[in-house]
């Protein structure tokens, strides 16, 4: 109800504001991110993220008089709806870059049209190792830029966190079976094979399963201290009940898959004591961001989540080189790259961003965990 | 660990084929696989948790008004979306079908949101979360007997319907022979829509035991659970109700036993094998006749 009432006055709005700026054509970002199917939530929270900054982007009087508009376009997670969508969006000349997309498989796959066409794409959240090798052309340009740390740097950090800071000996993972799972899972065992970690069980599934019991009851008659979910919440809830209802008494952990209010929310108090690693740390943010922070919850009736806050960046950051070189693909594709240094780089909520020569951003990961049914920093973090 | 495993298969087992019964008696009286009622399990449970907040219901009412919805929200399907077509090819039903589960799973996400909701805890009564007893290793939850006891006496009360009333014997009828019931004058669309609301409220009860079992609901949960509950009933031989009773639960631990010592990622798999070995070896389905010519 909620959602037609927003819309409806955004619509007002639109045709109020539709008079004068008739004059100018709006300049449009692409936004692909799932908004149907099964990881329709997670491009839920990267759509609240983008249509914050371009709304603050308007208000302000848009870029050169004309104002910005978002085009989100569904893709469903799937790598070849990505593949589809990917063309449209390079096709459409009013498009000048975007923000997307949300799954590493969905941006593997879109990925060879941006860069044959000439797209520069931001992606406030895909973290799979190999877009770093893929997302340049044959000059060595790089078109697909990443606001987000990669899935090897985030695996090694937890393996060496859960070792370290917890303690903890015996590991059970559990693994989403698509490029970002089994990426962190890969990370995660190859540091823990170096530090003497031992991993006594690893079980995949595929997104949607909801049942999760007898893989639990096969981990738990090897005891371990740790379970660590290699996935998303809404599987990681049902993990975590799981286990908990089976008995099994472990520390659970995981990575930003796992970072979103409805993780605790679904696990009720079987989401206590989690941890997991994440590239926004509200607690821990500036002023700067503890504004965003509070006007996000005014507007969207829930906490935020670190997929919001980094789409957010994403979105400013393209719309800053949008400011700066004009609506011109090529020009802002030259003015991401020159972000190469901490002196040029962006700053914005999540801190701040620069990019190395693969387009990937430096970014340190952060520990919180669930305490009392709420997230909270980690008592120790390891940086 | 093998007990374990035996309960974990039957519960869901017996969830299977709550829904895999609505699929076997659509297509024993209509002959149409409603691909749809994966789509009714999943809004039973919006259902039931909506009526819980929005309108402060307690569980013991919430769940019977939320199968009466979907009762009527079947028997609804088949009006609008079946019944124009029931002469025509039946190619041409089952592809409204997917297009009806389409549209009911983006339906659901317009209204509810496309985020997964959490069961409202505070319903249902706290004893249910609370051990029952252990045997070694084994642990039974009051909630896994509720489930049983619940799935149990649906089963029991559908099998004295199709078995004792007169409508159930008009349902046996019509699965036999359409053009002979209608000369015989019975109303035959009354008795479908009695089919279809009987099946969509075993569909809207299983999507509340699950939602409840894992505290989860989404718009898209229906459909692998619908597709499992079909490869239940097609296991069992379709048009077969003890069969779809009994290939639900098969599907069920094999599925357990197959995630639980072979590799998870397998489960699917092994669930399938076991379906793809029956209509190879015997296809007419576990429990299912010999199919006999209708012509």
């Amino acid at each position: 109800m909620n959602k037609i009432v927003q819309i409806l006055v955004a619509a007002a709005v639109a045709l109020l504001l539709a008079g004068p700026a008739m004059a100018e054509e709006p300049i449009k970002i692409a936004v692909p991110s799932p908004f149907s199917g099964g990881a329709a939530a997670y491009g839920d929270n990267v759509k609240a993220g983008v249509e914050m900054k371009v709304a603050e982007v308007n208000e302000a009087g848009g870029i050169d008089g004309r104002q910005i508009e978002a085009v989100y376009l569904d893709e469903m997670c799937e790598p070849k709806e990505a593949a589809t969508v990917a063309t449209k969006v390079a096709q459409d000349e009013d498009i000048v870059g975007g923000v997307g997309h949300l799954c590493s498989s969905a941006h593997l796959a879109a990925l060879p049209t941006y860069v044959r066409k000439g797209v520069p794409m931001i992606s406030p959240t895909a973290t799979n190792v190999t877009i770093s090798e893929k997302n340049a052309d044959r000059d060595g340009k790089v078109w697909s830029f990443r606001d987000v740390y990669r899935d090897d740097y985030q695996g090694k950090f937890l393996a060496d966190y859960v070792s370290q800071v917890l303690g903890l000996k015996k590991i059970a993972i559990f693994y989403e079976n698509n490029d970002y799972g089994i990426g962190l899972k890969d990370a995660f065992t190859a540091e823990a094979k170096t530090i003497g970690l031992e991993v006594v069980g690893a079980e995949g599934y595929v997104k949607g399963t909801t049942d999760f019991t007898p893989q639990l009851t096969a981990l738990k008659s090897k005891n371990p201290d740790g379970l660590f979910i290699s996935g998303y919440y809404n599987e990681g809830a049902l993990i975590a009940s799981q286990a908990k209802k089976l008995g099994m008494d472990v520390i659970k952990f995981g990575a930003d898959g796992l970072d979103n209010v409805d993780y605790i929310n679904l696990a009720k108090d079987a989401a206590d004591g989690t941890y997991m690693t994440v590239p926004f740390l509200a607690a821990a943010a500036g002023p700067d961001a503890q504004a965003f922070i509070a006007k996000f919850k005014e507007e969207n009736g829930r906490d935020v989540d670190w997929m919001s806050a980094n789409a957010y960046d994403a979105a400013g950051m393209l719309l800053a080189a949008v400011k700066a070189v004009g609506p011109d693909r090529a020009k802002i594709q030259e003015y991401l790259a020159a972000m190469d240094t901490p002196e040029k780089g962006y700053k914005g909520v999540t801190g701040l961003t620069y990019f190395d020569e693969h387009g990937d951003a430096q970014k340190a990961a952060y520990v919180k965990m669930v305490k009392d049914g709420e997230f909270v920093p980690a008592p120790q973090q390891l940086n | 660990m093998l007990e374990q495993q035996l309960v974990n298969g039957l519960t869901l087992g017996v969830i299977y084929a709550l829904i895999a019964v609505g699929y076997t008696m659509v297509y024993g009286v209509i002959e149409l696989i409603n691909f749809a009622h994966g789509e009714i399990y999943m809004l039973g449970a919006f259902f039931c948790a909506t009526f819980i907040t929005a309108l402060g219901l307690p569980l013991w009412l919430a769940i019977p008004l939320a199968m009466l919805c979907c009762s009527l929200l079947g028997i609804m399907i088949d009006v609008v979306a079946y019944r124009p077509l029931r002469n025509a090819h039946r190619l041409a039903a089952l592809i409204t079908a997917i297009g009806m589960s389409i549209f009911l799973q983006n339906l659901a996400m317009v209204i509810w949101g496309s985020r997964p909701r959490a069961f409202p805890q505070d319903a249902v009564p706290a004893v249910l979360a609370e051990q029952a007893f252990s045997f070694g290793e084994v642990t039974i939850t009051w909630l896994h007997l509720f489930i049983f006891g619940i799935t149990f006496s649906m089963m029991i009360g559908l099998y004295l319907i199709i078995a004792k009333t007169r409508i159930g014997t008009a349902m046996r009828a019509l699965a036999q022979n359409r053009t002979c019931c209608q000369l015989q004058g019975i109303n035959v669309n009354r008795v479908i829509s009695f089919t279809f609301a009987l099946g969509s409220a075993m569909g809207a009860m299983a999507g509340i035991l699950v939602a409840m079992f894992y505290n989860t609901l989404y718009p898209t949960m229906g459909y692998v659970a619908g597709v499992k509950a079909f490869a239940a009933a097609v296991l069992g031989g379709i048009g077969s109700v003890p069969g779809a009773m009994f290939g639900g639960i098969v599907l069920g631990i094999a599925e357990a036993l197959g995630a639980g010592y072979v590799s998870s990622l397998y489960r699917d798999g092994v669930a399938y094998a076991v379906m793809i070995a029956v209509i190879i070896f015997r296809p007419s389905g576990i429990l299912g006749k010999a199919l006999v010519d209708k012509a």
